[in-house]
């Protein structure tokens, strides 16, 4: 008897939770989608033309989005996985202080460290004209380009990338890779044959992590770029707080919402979900 | 995955239950639904007023928008208790989360609001304000400044009593960008990349229009489209760095940009802070708003939001409000207050624009209605590339 009650009590707050601040919200959203009328006097009539206007109006900001947020992950992944590798295997004790290290810009807002970036990459710092004499700042300016943008996004997701990565690391029975090395593996091939496979969970964790959360930001477009490099979330932003129109907005977030999620199912068919779920599941 | 033959089992009751539970919150929506609105009676009531002012007063206003003594001091003089609150940072946010209280006739415990122009007069249309009782007024009759007696929204101003005025202009980096002298020198290929508007349709397209030669006050959607193209088509060039709200002022400082579309007390701040930035009245003219104070449907004790109304239109009390925010005071007889106190302000033109300062200048226009729609899509549709 207590052991069919106990995981429907453990289940429960998550659940309610969820269902009150997920599933309602949800609700009230799709009914808001299919509103209809002008700002003051909206009302619901199944009006789907809100989401063919969505898909016509906004396609260009929309495949933006989905390719900053992918250079963004794919920028994070090349900087997060040596980073990973090295407080996995070789940090010693210092391990701990990297990891310290890793999480500690979560002690300041998102806002204040996208801000920061604004000082940085200011038209007058000499990160910008070192960039400038290497020929990379061709608009002469970094900030207000998509540069900038993506550059945002990959740091302030880059420790959703470490530190699933760095568990899966972490994880890795090192006899393992011992026994690649005494069958004549060469540390690059244990590599490719070994650890990389080991700790892809943590690979396809992060890049998730990082990926949904960066198509979805606006605060870096925002602050970090020009009026041609805003993307989906600036545009859901703007119709509902600057245009006052919701109904446009929230077939807008539905659409984007169906998008992730399509783009991650095909992801995960693609990556396997074995790696997803771990060794377990196989 | 070893449990799936389990959860299979149970899941169509968990299922079930969710069901449950969503077909009642639907049923819940429906009813909410149902309720009467009350929007679209232009006749609105008149606050009812109760003997002297007492008891409690919620005021909502925007951020640094008053002097940290203002409240303190009335509450003593009048004998109120005052919740003052900086929780309005965007008419539409603040409409947005005002709308579904209004509509039910309900404030929030708000006695007393401050929107612009445009928002008071969408708010009135809806049926979301209440009239004045005037009679508790007399400082307001007396000292409201001649030119904002009558507006198109308000002519008898029955509704709405500005709070603090501004303009919209140019602010630029004298060191940077000394020869902008109106809308159309921030058209320059000269500043490409280092131009910077305000994200607000009705400051930043009928400056531009003005640039065009089109008087903002009669302008039709057609030039209103015209204005928004040129600003889309500098925005695809690069001239235009970026659209901004007020954090143009951190842009300027930095000297990321040298020349912005800008608000007037912005201005006298960032020139205080920085000698090398410089309001510039355009010289085809700025546009002119107020903020204004308002008095919502269900507005618990109306007359202490009156009483406070009052006060503020107070020469002395407002002189105190105007040395801290900088912005173009609506009351009569403030400037000569700060003459005597305070003559650096007293003598500002952003603060106390004489007549020949604005002479050019436009009474912020607001497009309504599906033109109004039409036209944020335009505009947005630039603002987001």
């Amino acid at each position: 008897m207590r052991r069919r009650v106990a995981p429907y009590l453990l289940l429960g707050p998550g659940a309610a939770w969820l269902l009150l601040f997920f599933v309602v919200p949800l609700y009230y959203l799709a009914e808001l989608s299919l509103n209809s009328g002008v700002f003051g006097s909206y009302e619901f009539s199944w009006h789907w033309e809100n989401y063919s206007d969505a898909l016509q109006l906004y396609d260009t900001q929309f495949v933006r989005s989905f390719v900053y947020a992918g250079l963004a992950t794919l920028f994070a992944l090349l900087l997060a996985y040596p980073l990973a590798y090295t407080i996995a295997f070789k940090a010693g004790r210092w391990r701990n202080v990297f990891l310290f290290a890793v999480v500690a810009p979560f002690f300041t807002t998102y806002l204040i460290r996208t801000l920061a970036w604004e000082t940085i990459l200011s038209d007058q710092s000499p990160v910008v004209s070192v960039l400038d004499f290497l020929g990379l700042a061709p608009e002469g300016h970094v900030l207000a380009t998509g540069g900038a943008v993506i550059a945002g996004l990959t740091y302030n997701f880059l420790p959703f990338m470490v530190l699933p990565i760095y568990a899966s690391l972490e994880r890795i029975d090192e006899r393992l890779i011992e026994a690649g090395k005494d069958l004549y593996a060469s540390a690059a091939q244990t590599f490719w044959r070994v650890t990389l496979p080991l700790s892809a969970p943590g690979v396809v964790a992060g890049t998730l992590l990082t990926f949904i959360p960066a198509s979805g930001d606006y605060v870096n477009a925002q602050f970090l770029g020009s009026a041609s490099n805003q993307m989906i979330g600036n545009v859901i932003q703007s119709l509902y707080l600057k245009q006052s129109d919701y109904p446009a907005a929230a077939a807008l977030s539905f659409v984007l919402m169906a998008a992730i999620l399509v783009l991650v199912l095909v992801y995960i068919r693609f990556a396997g979900s074995e790696a997803l779920m771990g060794e377990e599941a196989v | 995955m070893l449990n799936s033959k389990k959860d299979q089992r149970r899941s169509p009751a968990v299922l079930a239950v969710l069901i449950a539970i969503v077909a009642l919150a639907l049923g819940v929506a429906a009813c909410g639904g149902g309720s009467s609105i009350n929007g679209g009676d232009t006749e609105s009531e008149e606050v009812k007023l109760e003997g002297k002012p007492s008891g409690d007063l919620t005021i909502s206003n925007w951020p640094l928008y008053i002097d940290e003594e203002t409240v303190p001091d009335f509450e003593n003089e009048i004998g109120v208790n005052v919740a003052y609150k900086e929780d309005v940072n965007a008419n539409e946010e603040f409409f947005a989360k005002m709308d579904p209280l209004l509509k039910q006739g309900e404030s929030g415990g708000r006695s007393l609001f401050v929107v612009t122009d445009w928002m008071a007069a969408k708010m009135h249309e809806l049926g979301y304000l209440q009239n004045f009782d005037k009679s508790a007024l007399p400082n307001f009759e007396k000292n409201l400044v001649a030119n904002l007696q009558e507006p198109e929204y308000d002519p008898n101003r029955e509704f709405s009593a500005p709070w603090q005025s501004g303009m919209t202009g140019i602010i630029v980096r004298k060191d940077l960008a000394p020869d902008v002298k109106s809308i159309c020198d921030l058209f320059d290929p000269k500043y490409k990349g280092k131009v910077e508007m305000l994200n607000e349709l009705r400051d930043t397209v009928p400056l531009v229009m003005k640039c065009l030669g089109i008087d903002p006050t009669n302008a039709g959607e057609e030039d209103w489209l015209k204005a928004i193209d040129k600003i889309e088509s500098a925005a695809n060039s690069g001239q235009i760095r970026r659209f901004t709200g007020n954090d143009y002022g951190a842009d300027l400082t930095s000297g990321n940009a040298v020349a912005v579309i800008g608000w007037s007390g912005d201005a006298v701040q960032l020139q205080a802070d920085n000698p090398n930035i410089e309001w510039r009245m355009p010289t085809e003219g700025c546009i002119l708003w107020s903020d204004n104070m308002v008095i919502p449907v269900g507005a618990p004790n109306p007359t202490a939001a009156e009483a406070f109304m009052n006060y503020v239109y107070d020469p002395e009390n407002q002189a105190q409000i105007e040395a801290e925010v900088n912005y173009v005071s609506p009351v009569e007889g403030a400037k000569q207050v700060l003459l005597k106190e305070e003559p650096e302000i007293a003598k500002n033109q952003l603060i106390f624009p004489s007549k020949s300062f604005t002479k050019n200048c436009t009474i912020q226009p607001s497009p309504t209605g599906e033109e109004e729609q039409n036209l944020n899509r335009a505009f947005n549709a630039v603002l987001n590339g």
